[in-house]
Parts: C-alpha cells; structure tokens; sequence
C-alpha cells in the first residue's frame, strides 16, 4: 500500500487534472473516435452525398437527383429480392449457428480425451482467411468435380450426368451458402459462448449444485439466462457480419443463379449495380439500405442484452 | 544492337572469345532488325521515343497462357523500356476483378497509366483521354484498323476513342469428334446441335452452353442471337431485342437446354465449361483456345479428339463475338500518357510476338499488324492434332466475329446490359420454365429500355 | 460404479456431440491437403477417387507457389499488417474500452452504441471513398515520408483499425465492466491516482480481454478482402487474401493445386496458435477476478 502511496507520479498539476473522471474518460475515449470519425464517418457522409446523385464511372460526384435512387430500388423487384434473401441468409445461418454453438460450447466446457484435437479442427474454419477456405469451397461444390457429388454417384444416389448441382440450383445454392457461412461463424461464436460459460462464477455452478438443478434444469434456469447477455451480443455480431459481407456470396455465386437469382443479398447487388454496371449513385442508395434496419436491430439487441443481464 | 560503349571496341582488340561473340550478337541484332522489331521505336517525329522518360505503369489481367505474361513482362516491357528510357511496371490481376479496380482508380483520379479489360468499359468515358493518336499513329504504319475494334472503342456520339482495343480472340465451338462421330452429327448448325443433344446427353455427354451469370455465357448467348438474326440494338442504338426472332432463339436454346443440357450450366463461372470438357464429360462447349491448349499441356488423353469449328449457323446466319478483346484505356489523370501511347502503338505494330507467345490466343486488332495469311501459316505449323486444326481461327475472325452490340457500338448501355448479365437471365428464364418466351423477352425489353433511356439521358449514346 | 457410468455417460455425449462437427467443420480442410498434393492429371481425371491419390502424391503444386508466385511476400505482409493493426487497436481500444466501461455513466453508453452502429457499415459502401482518402493523403505525404502510401501495405494498416477498433472497444467495454470496482476503489483509497490504477490494477487483469481482442482483431484482417485488393495491385504488396486470389487463378485456368497449398499454410499455424490462446483466455475468465 505504502509503495502504491509513493509510486504517485509527480507533476501534481497536470495529475490532478487526469483525475477528474471526465476528463480522464475523454482522453482516453478521443483517439478511438477521432479515428472512427475520420474514417468511417468521413467517407460515409460522402457515400451518403452519392446516394443522393447519378453519380457514374468512379466519378465522386453527379448531379443531385434526390431520392430518385432510392425510389428506383425500392420498385425494383431485383432490390426486394435481394432483401429477402439477406434476411433469410441472414436469419438461418444465425439460427444454426447458435445452436450448434451452444452445444458445442458446452460439451467442450468439460475435460475429455482428444479434446485439444477436436477444438483444433473446430477452429479451422475460423483460423483460414475466408477468400481461400471459400476457395476450397468452390472446388468441393464444382459442377464438374465436386467431391461430395462423386461420393454420391458411387452410393449410388446421385445420377451420373444430372447430380445436385449445388451452386446452380436455386434453393440448393441457398442452402449451399447459408451452410457455408454457418460453417465459417461457428467456431468464432463457440469461443464467445465459451467465455461467456467459462465466466459464469463458481459460486452460481456451486449454488445451483446445492439447489439439486443439473442437467438440463441447470441449462434452462441458470445457464441460459447467465449466458443470455454474450448470446445476444454473440448473436448481434453474427447478424451484422452476415449482413455486410459479401464474401461467401460473391465468391461462391456472385448473387446467381439466373434467372431468379436466389442468392442476390443486399451487398453483392450494391456492389453489381454500383461497382460493376457503374451506376455509382444508385449502389451507395442499395448499401446505405441496410443502415437503418441494422441499427434498430442492433440497438434493440443490445437494450435486450441489458434488461437480461443478471448481477 | 551493338553497343558504342562497349569498352572492347574502344580498346580496338578483339580475342577469339570475344569474336565469336560479338558475330553472334550481330547475327541477332539483324534478325531483329530484318524482323521489324527495331524499326518500330523510329516512328514520326512527335513520337521520337528519346525523349520519354520516367515510368509506365500497366494493370491487366492475369493470361491463362503464363508464358504470354512472362514474354509480356520479362521480354517485351523489358526491351520496350530499356529503348524508350521508361521503367515499365505491370500489375496482373484476376480478370473479374478488373471492373472494381477501375472504379476504385477513377474515383481517386489517380492509378495506373494504362488500364485493360477484357470488354469495352464505354462507361468511362469521361475520365479516359481520347485514344485517337494511337489509332493514327498504328494506321499509318499497318494500315486501317480492323471493323471489330473500332465498333467496340469508337463513341460515334461523341466522336471518342475511349479505348485501345490491341487483341481479340476468336471464339470457336470446341468439340468431342468421338462423341459426335458416335451420333453420325456434326455442329455445323444449330438445328445439327439440337439434333444430336438428346442422343449425346443420353450417352452421358450432354452439350454445355452456360446460362450463367459469366463472361462465357454471355458471349454465347449473344452470338447464338445473332445467327437468329435477333439482336439487342441497331445500328441507331435503339434497342430491338423485342422481336420475333429472339423468341424463337429463346426457345430453341430452352429445347436444347431440356433435352441435352443438365442444371449445372446455370452455375458456372468462366472455368466450368473449360472443366466439362477437361472432365471428359462434355461434348462441346463455346470457348476460346485455352480449352484445347489445356488439355494438350496436360497431356489428357482426348486432346487429339477436341476439334474447333465456327459457331454453328442459324436460320439466318452464321454470325459470331469475339470471347474476349484486349481493351486498354488511358485515364486523363495518368501520369505518363505519352509514355503509355507510344506503349500501346509499339505492342500493336509488332503484334506477331504476342500472337506466337499467346498459343495463338491474341488476334490483333489491326489486320495489318498481322495478316491472316501469315497468321494461317503459322497455325499451320502447329504440331497438334488433327493437324491445322488452328487455321480455322482465320476463317473465324475474318467472317464470323463481330462486337458486342453489333450492328451498333459497343457503348455504355449495352456494356450495362452486358455487366448485369441481363441476356443469360432471359435464358434461363425460359429454359428452366419459369416464363414464356414472349413473356421472357418483354421482360428484357423492358430492363433493357430503362438502361438505354439513362444512359441516352447523360448524352452517351 | 455408478459415477464411472455417468462418467462414461457424460464424456459419449461430449464425443456424440463435439465429434460429428468437428468432422464436418474440418472436412473441407481434408479435401484441400489432398488436392494440394494431387498430380494435375491425376487431378482432373474423374475415374478415380478424390479422397485419395492415384497417381502418387506431388510436391509440384507447392513449388510452383512458392518458386513463380510472391507467396511468400503475402505471407510476410499479411503478417506484417495483422501485427501492427493489432498493436494500433490495442492502443486506441483499451482506454477507449475502459473508459466507456467505467467512467462516464449514460454518455459513455450512447458513444459506445455510436461506436458499435460505425461496425455496421459495409466495406462495400467504403471501399471508394476510403480509396480517395489515401491517395489524397498521399499526395500529401509522398514527399515527407519519401514513399507512396497508395498501393503499399501501410494504407490497409491505416484502413483497417476502422473495423478492428470498434468491434474491440465493444469487447473491452464488456469486458471491463465485469472486473468488479472494489479492485479499483480499494486501490484508489489507497492513494493511488486513476492512470495509475490503470495500468498497475486493470490491466494485468484484463491479459484475457486484451487476448481476446487480439485473436480476434488479428482473424479480422487475415480475414478481409474488398479493402485490400482495392488498394494494392502491385503483386509484390499483396495480401493472401488477395495474392492467391488474383495471382492464381489466371484467365479460366485456376491453380487449384498451389490454391490449396496457399490456404493450408497459414491456416493450421493459426488454427494452432488460437487453440493455444483459448485455453489461457478461459482459464483466466475463471482463475482472474473471481477466485
């Protein structure tokens, strides 16, 4: 105690001016949102701006048309489609992610033989940067040379000139890319639920032991509702980042197949009508259409995860 | 090219060693020389390339032929600069991903001096130079240039080059001459096509023409348009993609489709139909050379059986795209623009280079640079069988190969139309049942007039 | 004997349960190190298995990666940005975190909700914009720093904490909010000043929060892709994510072989490297600040 007594730096006056809490908390704060501002409120603003114009080609600037953009899309029923399916993408990998993320993380809470082994093959999908583990992907679903179409042919159930096609067919390559999405989220949210388990405190584990709640009792009245805040903060990145990315989409499907283009989501249809048809104005308006609806949800997320936290 | 600086001569002795040396360097430099190659850096006066100086930098794609990147990089640039004084960088790049990359750079004003795609990219118009010099400049050495390019980088409307188109590639039908043989047809016409698809799908090897969201597809479909005489605009750019012709095109590709194709062809990306002949599975597919270099280089054991033919006639013609052309832009706010043109009318005017380093994949776009003649020779001397089978590409390029948008330009609104892969959409429509022909082709006509009607607004076309 | 059963019982359902994802999750990893190895003839011939080799297993595909591609440069770069923006996170992350965690009440929640709605906006909205924002500033720059930020590894380490810092700050505001103040107030009773309690109390026991953030700021960036293949061409400052992309697969013919080499290589180290932390991280979730 004397030592932390001494150790008090020197300087008094510039100290004493640290230790008002809110001048403390806005340098510390300050660098972090300077940042932020400058590089994502920036050029927001100006993706913002181009929403509002024709704006062509790489051009940063058009003529102010209002929200002729915005109406355009909201008509077009390539648009809707594609909010629907980002909203079905969206919602049922999250779905199967938590699922399988919440047993997971509780089967791996416990000390079993080859446990280290089998969590090291859970991580990978995480561990591998996305363009090449989709990449491998792509090869696996290949409409020639897909291996699981090869396994199929040979158990014999799968035509040899007509198998599954898992990219081309719509509602397969629907299910092609929300499995592969999951795939790649789940190790990430395991290892959130994991801490979140792993800091529930010993006193709650030993308290519930004593009330005789085990098994799945355990889970419903105590685990779940500990765990409810990290699952809804788990579950709001996991939307957010299934939301905006583009990933898994463009590089499996690029939105296709045609005609009805069932895997088209809100971010590769921005980056087709913004990026590759050039009509630069029209894909800020379709990206800038996600803002919204994802901060009500975000927000209503984390108002939730705040009511449901148990001190 | 002898040096004056080389300290030997200076000395004024010469060792045997040396001798022989410098006979054999002499040796080549005549060669060189005889061939044309030197006398491209003496053009006119006011493109003297003394005075360049400084660096060029060039962003293309990445060529399924590697040892035409190397003679690109490591041959030609090299050369190129060291004669003209400029550091010449290049920048490969997979090919899809060139459309953002472009973007990305105009908006900033600031990037590469020379810019290729693999199609016109009419909607840059505005933040590109006017390429004209280049044009003149490479005329007035080889004589005019070809019909395809000029259709496919000319703005008749606003009197622009907007682009440097340096090469083209014919696009042939590949085909399994065992396959076919074993039905007793050959694709010579699509009504021989929709004949034989049943029979060879029912022998395992369907047909692969892709309705897919890809660059294949859309050439296909396109050229498979025109030889039913139906086309996306006229000659005045206005869009006639309405028409009974299309209708019936739709249909019999839906038939085709049906009877001879599988689900796959709605999901592939430019390599599938490559793979569906590699696999030994497909029976034709419409796609330039690199589907039967592959197979040689790899040594598979139906390379002699992939024959190339034109595409197939239609009732009203028999009328083809090009796969790909080589389009290089050169944005206004380029660092080394003289540099970059006299790059460009250099690479074009000593074209045979990149024809032989290509596997004959590169045409180029001014017949003079390399006349078909010569250019049949050489195929000629392909040891590959059936022997000659390159020689066709002549023919091809010659009298089946148009631009997109023919009869029209190839301008802004039917780049969108092509980037947004609007004409396998119709397809695919009407083959997977989803629409009437009628009703699939109103549709089109529909999203087609929006696009149209914009781009006329911004005074484009 | 009972308690051995309900052993045997509890460890079957963590078998039962972990075991079939485990296989499913890795599969694709098993499909890449047999392609990765696959002769290309062997590679395209349908006949046979792709489980396993036919023609005998090669080490061509890793050599043509590593002989005619800038591999090993991507590697170096990815490395090198992965390293440094994990640094400049920290640092702007860890007070940030701090500071919305304790010391400004209902303010501190509204800018940390403002900081996390930045989190949702798309790089595909960003991508240009940003992209004009360094090659102004390097126009600026060029002549003092005497190289161009536009087109070098430096750009990305500018751009990327954009990502990697909100999503931190949100991490460590959780995580701090979860050590209790008593630690805090006791030292401070003591005399101790704020920023000293700072780093002398907080910090060493936030090792776990700060762990987290590092693993995940780290997969972020191993992981993006738009930004960097917007701001680099030059083959020689590429990425991964980028090099193999781009650089592989050339006109209609990827290398399939040296892809699946270039995506094995960095992934099992780091799958490694993240097992390895996940047992320290939890065990301080449980041995820190509640014992």
């Amino acid at each position: 105690m004397e030592a932390l007594a001494a150790a008090r730096p020197r300087g008094r006056r510039w100290t004493n001016v640290l230790e008002r809490p809110g001048v403390l908390a806005s340098v510390l704060i300050s660098p972090a949102v300077v940042f932020i501002l400058a590089l994502v409120g920036g050029p927001l603003a100006l993706a913002v701006y181009l929403s509002f114009t024709n704006a062509i080609g790489g051009s940063l600037h058009g003529k102010w048309i209002g929200l002729g953009n915005f109406r355009r899309e909201w008509t077009n029923p390539a648009f809707k489609d594609a909010v629907w399916h980002t909203f079905l993408f969206t919602v049922i990998s999250q779905a199967v992610v938590l699922v399988v993320a919440g047993l997971l993380a509780h089967a791996l809470l416990k000390k079993f033989p080859g446990k280290w082994l089998l969590r090291f093959l859970i991580l990978l999908p995480w561990a591998a940067p996305l363009p090449l583990s989709l990449m491998g992907w792509t090869w696996i679903f290949d409409t020639t040379y897909s291996i699981i179409n090869w396994t199929l042919q040979h158990l014999h159930l799968a035509s040899t000139v007509s198998p599954p096609q898992w990219l081309a067919q719509p509602r397969l390559a629907m299910g092609s890319v929300i499995a592969v999405h999951a795939w790649r989220i789940i190790p990430f949210a395991t290892v959130i639920f994991l801490a979140g388990l792993a800091s529930i405190p010993k006193e709650v584990d030993d308290a519930a032991a004593i009330d005789g709640a085990t098994g799945f009792r355990k889970f419903w009245s105590v685990s779940l509702p500990l765990q409810l805040p990290i699952a809804t903060v788990a579950l709001l990145f996991g939307i957010v980042f299934t939301a905006t990315d583009m990933a898994v989409v463009y590089i499996l499907t690029n939105g296709g197949p045609p005609p009805s283009n069932a895997t088209e989501m809100v971010t590769t249809w921005a980056y087709k009508t913004g990026i590759e048809s050039g009509s630069l104005g029209a894909g800020a308006a379709i990206s800038l259409f996600l803002l919204p609806v994802l901060a009500v949800v975000a927000i209503g997320m984390l108002i939730f995860a705040r009511r449901a936290e148990v001190t | 090219m002898a040096s004056s600086d080389d300290p030997s001569r200076r000395e004024g002795r010469y060792d045997r060693r040396e001798l022989i040396r410098r006979a054999g360097a002499a040796g080549i430099s005549i060669g060189v020389a005889g061939s044309g190659f030197g006398q491209a850096f003496y053009g006119p006066l006011r493109f003297k390339g003394r005075w360049l100086k400084g660096d060029l930098t060039i962003i293309q794609w990445a060529h399924f032929v590697p040892a035409y990147d190397k003679w690109f990089t490591d041959v030609w640039s090299k050369n190129w600069g060291q004669k003209n004084d400029v550091q010449v960088h290049v920048d490969l790049i997979l090919n899809t991903l060139l459309p953002a990359r472009a973007a990305a750079e105009a908006a900033s004003g600031s990037g590469h001096d020379l810019f290729f795609n693999l199609s016109p990219q009419a909607q840059f118009e505005d933040q590109v130079i006017n390429h004209v010099e280049i044009v003149q400049e490479v005329q007035r050495k080889v004589g005019k240039i070809g019909g395809l390019a000029k259709k496919a980088t000319y703005n008749p409307k606003t009197k622009k080059w907007f682009a440097f188109s340096d090469n083209y590639v014919p696009d042939p039908v590949v085909w399994r001459h065992d396959y076919w043989n074993g039905v007793g047809i050959a694709p010579s016409t699509w009504d021989n096509v929709r004949r034989a698809a049943p029979k060879l799908k029912a022998a395992g090897h369907p047909i692969g023409i892709g309705q897919s969201a890809e660059l294949d597809s859309n050439m296909a479909l396109l050229a498979f348009l025109m030889c039913f005489g139906a086309y996306v605009q006229d000659a005045k750019h206005r869009v006639t993609i309405k028409s009974k012709h299309t209708i019936e095109a739709v249909k019999f590709m839906a038939d085709i489709f049906q009877n001879g194709e599988t689900d796959e062809i709605f999901g592939w990306t430019p390599a599938s139909n490559n793979n569906f002949i590699y696999s030994g599975k497909g029976s034709m597919i419409l796609n330039a050379i690199s589907a039967t270099r592959t197979p040689e280089d790899l040594g598979l054991p139906f390379a002699d059986q992939l024959y190339i033919y034109p595409i197939p006639r239609g009732p009203v013609q028999r009328l083809g795209l090009e796969h790909v052309m080589g389009c290089y832009s050169i944005w206004k706010f380029a660092q080394n623009i003289p540099a970059a043109k006299q790059f460009m009318a250099d690479l074009e005017i000593n074209y045979k280079d990149a024809f032989l380093a290509s596997k004959f994949y590169n045409f180029p776009t001014f017949p003079g640079a390399l006349p078909f003649k010569r250019i049949q020779r050489l195929a000629a001397g392909d040891t590959h069988k059936p022997r000659g089978k390159y020689q066709i590409l002549t023919t091809i390029a010659q009298k089946y190969t148009v631009n997109p948008g023919y009869p029209g330009y190839t301008n802004a609104a039917f780049s969108e139309v092509f980037g947004k892969f609007l004409i396998p959409k119709m397809f695919a429509q009407v083959s997977q049942g989803k629409m009437s022909a009628a009703d699939a082709v109103s549709a089109a006509d529909h999203d087609f007039r929006d696009i149209y009607a914009k781009w006329r607004k911004l005074g484009k076309i | 004997m009972d308690a051995v059963l309900r052993g045997f019982r509890e460890k079957g359902l963590s078998y039962l349960i972990v075991g079939p994802f485990a296989i499913v999750l890795a599969f694709p990893f098993y499909v890449m190190v047999i392609t990765a190895f696959k002769q290309q003839r062997d590679f395209y011939d349908l006949s046979h298995s792709p489980y396993w080799f036919h023609k005998g297993a090669t080490l061509a595909n890793a050599r043509f990666l590593f002989n005619q591609t800038q591999y090993t440069t991507w590697l170096r770069n990815t490395a090198i940005i992965g390293g440094v923006v994990v640094i400049i996170t920290l640092l702007l992350a860890v007070p940030a975190g701090y500071a919305l965690a304790r010391l400004s009440g209902k303010l501190g929640q509204s800018v940390g909700v403002g900081i996390f709605l930045t989190y949702l906006v798309p790089p595909t909205l960003l991508f240009l914009p940003l992209f004009s924002v360094i090659t102004q500033l390097d126009k600026q720059t060029s002549h003092l720093l005497h190289f161009h930020l536009r087109g070098s590894i430096w750009s990305l380490v500018l751009v990327y904490p954009s990502f990697t810092v909100p999503f931190a700050t949100w991490l460590l505001m959780g995580f701090f909010k979860t050590i209790p103040r008593e630690l805090e107030d006791a030292a401070l009773i003591d005399g101790a000043s704020r920023l000293g309690t700072l780093v002398r109390i907080v910090f060493p026991i936030s090792v776990p929060g700060i762990l987290t953030v590092v693993i995940f700021s780290f997969s972020l960036v191993v992981n993006e892709f738009v930004y960097a293949f917007t701001f680099i061409s030059a083959s020689a400052h590429r990425t991964l994510s980028t090099g193999v992309y781009t650089d592989l697969i050339r006109g209609d013919l990827p290398q399939w072989g040296a892809i699946m080499v270039a995506s094995l290589i960095p992934s099992i180290p780091l799958a490694l490297l993240y097992n390895t932390f996940l047992d320290r991280f939890i065990a301080g979730f449980t041995g820190g600040a509640f014992r």
